[in-house]
């Protein structure tokens, strides 16, 4: 189970390592000797790239204890998107330094090493690999591009790499490095569609109860059917709901913050809508059922170490009123909470009544409107900043407008954290 | 960071291939063009048999016999395949690459510069 503690630092370079141990282990296992320098250099950036591929593809499989083992579902994610690109970057050196080496022999026919429409059938699958990577990347770097839609263009990237190691596979023919590389990228793709998209390993809880706490933003008590999750205050669970009696659910798990956790197992998320699928959420009722995944994350797991700045914006309070129901402040603990309207602002009474028990809680509120927050303004009102360990969730751009602020006033960088909760 | 190699490489990779195919010659490639089989050498299934290794293998394919001694170590698959058939009548073997499958017109292109002679009574 995981817990709210933070990963040692070890772990959180297992995804560095596996995405440097899986080229280099290809590429020693098949790389041949003495072939002219341009062919050693296209059978080597293929077998590296593919390394990365792979190591891409098993760095996607959202499965609490791999997470845990590879210090956490943020560190896979960032070494996910390394992989894949750096990966991508070496597949593309593979065909040019081909036509390099033909260029070399024969310079009048080099361009035919990159005309797939002359080569045969397994080496044009090699080329429909390759320009699947590039729908696929093109799309997840795509600025303003809808969710469903890039996840459409991101699944081509599976696609994209079982078709590479098929190419290899009917090339090379019957080697076990083809054989590895080939199972690998089969069995890490129907891992995540098969069991991780649908659930299958994940808990099944039923909706008790839901409450609407802020305009377009929703509370759900859950109770487990059987084994529950046991997220730290900080922590969020990938929930997919069901389909329900007067509820049809959009089929996709979408990350949610625990809000508050019970000791008989029940668990409550705060649900905003933001995208069409947390829109839809908007109206379960009582009697839905809901998988969910994890705990994931370390936000908060150092909260007691020193006191504290939080900073919320918007819907990015939900962490912290998870660990303010959790108990009391062990630190001198101040809360800045900006968010457009109070209408909007989930939790705001409930906050603003938690200083009268919790004497070293304090929240500064501010209503925004449409204008971004004065930050210079609301750190104004926090006693000995300087001290302070800062957590900041909400979006990322509140997070790059208060760090030069907090440097300013003698926060490290190293003492601030920002969780933004966004998975692409 | 990873958007900007992404869209560095992409860049460089289409104008290598743009760069390429500019430099392909518009007429056909006369090293290209067949040698009059009169005056080529002539090698009978005996002579073949004598170059059947790594060190020196020669294949017939098609009535053509092939010294493919130094294309060896660039076969795309492992080197097991290709040297089964040194030393022998390979046309069978390279049109179904012994799976079913033809080899590209890629591979027909790649063959001439390997090309020593025509095969005694062959056609």
């Amino acid at each position: 189970m995981t817990t709210g503690a933070r990963h040692p630092g070890w772990r959180r370079l297992a995804p560095a390592v596996l995405a440097v141990m899986m080229p280099a282990a290809l590429v020693a296992w098949n790389a041949p000797d003495g072939l002219p320098g341009w062919r050693q250099v296209g059978i080597a950036s293929a077998w590296a790239g593919l390394g990365l591929l792979l190591a891409s593809l098993l760095l996607m499989l959202r499965e609490p204890r791999l997470a845990s083992w590879l210090g956490g579902l943020e560190a896979m994610y960032r070494w996910h998107h390394r992989s894949g690109t750096l990966g991508y970057a070496l597949t593309l050196l593979h065909p040019l330094a081909l036509a390099a080496d033909a260029w070399q022999e024969v310079p009048s026919r080099a361009h035919l090493a990159l005309a797939p429409w002359s080569q045969s059938w397994p080496t044009q699958l090699g080329w429909v690999a390759l320009l699947l990577l590039m729908a696929g990347l093109g799309a997840t770097f795509a600025h303003g591009i809808g969710y469903r839609r890039w996840r459409t263009l991101h699944a081509a990237l599976g696609a994209a790499v079982i078709a590479a190691a098929v190419h290899v596979f009917v090339l090379l023919g019957d080697t076990a490095a083809a054989w590895a590389a080939l199972g690998l990228a089969v069995a890490a793709v129907g891992w995540r569609l098969l069991v991780v998209d649908r659930g299958l390993l994940a808990p099944t809880y039923r909706v008790e109860r839901v409450e609407h706490v802020a305009q377009g933003v929703i509370e759900a008590l859950l109770r487990p059917l059987g084994p529950a999750l046991r997220p730290a205050a900080g922590q969020f669970v990938l929930a997919r709901f069901l389909d329900g009696e007067r509820y049809r659910a959009c089929g996709e798990f979408h990350p949610f913050t625990a809000s508050a956790v019970g000791h008989d197992g029940t668990l409550q998320v705060t649900v905003k809508a933001l995208g069409a699928c947390s829109w839809r959420i908007q109206e379960i009722a009582a009697g839905v059922l809901v998988r969910l995944q994890g705990p994931f994350g370390d936000f908060l797991a150092d909260a007691d170490a020193a006191p504290q700045l939080w900073v919320a914006g918007g819907i990015g309070v939900t962490p912290f009123v998870a660990a303010l129901r959790e108990r009391p402040c062990p630190k001198p603990t101040t809360l800045i909470y900006v968010y457009r309207g109070d209408v909007d602002a989930a939790f705001l009474d409930e906050l603003r009544a938690t200083p009268a028990a919790d004497p070293n809680f304090r929240l500064v509120a501010a209503a925004t409107g449409s204008a971004p927050p004065d930050l210079d303004a609301l750190l104004d009102q926090v006693e000995g900043l300087a001290g302070r360990r800062v957590q900041v969730c909400g979006p990322a751009g509140l997070a790059a407008a208060l760090l030069p602020l907090l440097r300013a006033r003698g926060v490290p960088p190293g003492w601030v954290r920002h969780e933004s909760f966004d998975f692409r | 960071m990873m958007r900007r190699l992404f869209i560095a490489a992409t860049a460089a990779f289409w104008l290598a291939v743009a760069a390429l195919w500019f430099s392909a010659p518009s007429r056909p490639d006369e090293s290209a063009a067949p040698v009059p089989a009169a005056a080529e050498p002539r090698y009978t299934l005996a002579d073949l048999a004598k170059h059947a290794g790594a060190e020196s293998c020669w294949m017939a394919i098609d009535g053509r016999v092939y010294d493919f001694t130094a294309y060896l170590p660039k076969h795309p698959a492992d080197d097991a395949f290709m040297l089964a058939w040194c030393g022998k009548e390979a046309s069978e073997a390279y049109r179904t690459k012994t799976r079913g499958r033809a080899h590209s017109k890629r591979a027909d292109e790649l063959m001439p510069p390997y090309r020593i002679g025509v095969l005694a009574g062959g056609g």
